[in-house]
């Protein structure tokens, strides 16, 4: 259940934002989420919606966008993507992963103090 | 408008600023992440018994000084931290808790993190690397289920190996599933009745902490 954690994390750093920045309401804050991180975005977004209720940024919508995996081959350079632990290409073993461990906040609409 | 801001910027703010006390001092943190009863106090204590090492221990639960209490027993300077229900614990806690521990006199800081295979893991408190705990009564299919903790783990500690003959535990699927999501990691079959493994658990320690105190600033 760290998606609460997640979701007061993500709360405070917009509450703090929209003060900075002097915004009026958000509207949408677009999160883009790695296929490893363990997170269920369902549970986010209810966690997000109850963490924000009766605060300033009630309201607010998330939205989630799921990035793939994907591995870089150390030994021979090729890209791969899914659950193969071995690189197609040469078989070897050694990866890094380029893709799949993000936990961001991408963007956000906001409407502007008038 | 864009952002491209980390989700748990806050917190690793706080790791960050750990990460670089620890530097300062040649320090080297470890984040011990287990299931509740996989052993990792007893390996902390078979730790304290047998490697000459100095360390301290950052002890997370959610109830209980319990586990402090036993390390406190052999003179190992440590604190509780009670997360009251908290599945994990994060970086600003840690922050708190290294206030009250001898930092100077140690050569490893040793957070036990809650009981858990699952949110511990995500959390960065800091440390230079995770080690992964996993008694063999909790079954070989674990990494697998739990991947994100056992491909971001430095190490494997498989406790509890004396158990092995009463198990249906597969060993080569472990030893193979731990390859497949982690490749460099390697596997220490520990026995924290009698202390097997204990050794090559301080070997690695020893080589860790000679690299940190090499690069401390």
């Amino acid at each position: 259940m760290h998606e609460v954690s997640l979701a007061e994390s993500i709360a405070s750093s917009l509450i703090s934002l929209k003060k900075e920045r002097g915004w009026e309401r958000v509207v949408e804050v677009r999160l883009r989420i790695g296929a490893l991180r363990q997170v269920f975005p369902e549970i986010l977004c209810f966690a997000f919606e109850t963490v924000t209720k009766g605060t300033e940024l009630e309201g607010a919508e998330l939205s989630i966008e799921d990035v793939p995996i994907s591995f870089r081959c150390r030994d021979c350079g090729g890209c791969w993507g899914g659950d193969d632990p071995l690189c197609p290409e040469c078989g070897s073993m050694h990866r890094e992963t380029v893709a799949g461990n993000e936990l961001e906040i991408e963007s956000l609409e906001v409407e502007e103090q008038t | 408008m864009t952002l491209q801001q980390s989700i748990m910027a806050e917190d690793e703010r706080f790791a960050a600023a750990i990460r670089e006390s620890n530097e300062r001092r040649g320090l080297l943190m470890v984040n011990m992440i287990g299931s509740p009863g996989c052993g990792k106090t007893t390996i902390l204590e078979r730790t304290a018994q047998s490697s000459g090492l100095s360390f301290g221990v950052i002890e997370g639960d959610l109830a209980t000084n319990r586990d402090a209490e036993r390390l406190d027993r052999l003179g190992v300077p440590v604190v509780q931290v009670n997360t009251h229900g908290g599945c994990h614990l994060e970086a600003n806690v840690i922050e708190k808790a290294m206030e009250s521990l001898p930092l100077d006199s140690l050569d490893v800081l040793f957070v036990e993190n809650v009981g858990n295979l699952v949110c511990p893991a995500e959390f960065d408190l800091g440390e230079d690397f995770k080690a992964a705990l996993l008694s063999t009564p909790e079954g070989a299919d674990k990494p697998l289920k739990y991947p994100y903790l056992f491909s971001s783990s430095k190490v494997v500690l498989l406790t509890k190996v004396d158990l092995l003959p009463y198990l249906p535990f597969d060993m080569k699927m472990f030893s193979e599933d731990v390859k497949k999501l982690n490749p460099e990691a390697p596997v220490i079959p520990m026995n924290g009745m009698t202390g097997e493994g204990v050794e090559e658990w301080t070997k690695l320690l020893r080589e860790k902490i000679r690299e940190k105190k090499a690069h401390a600033r």
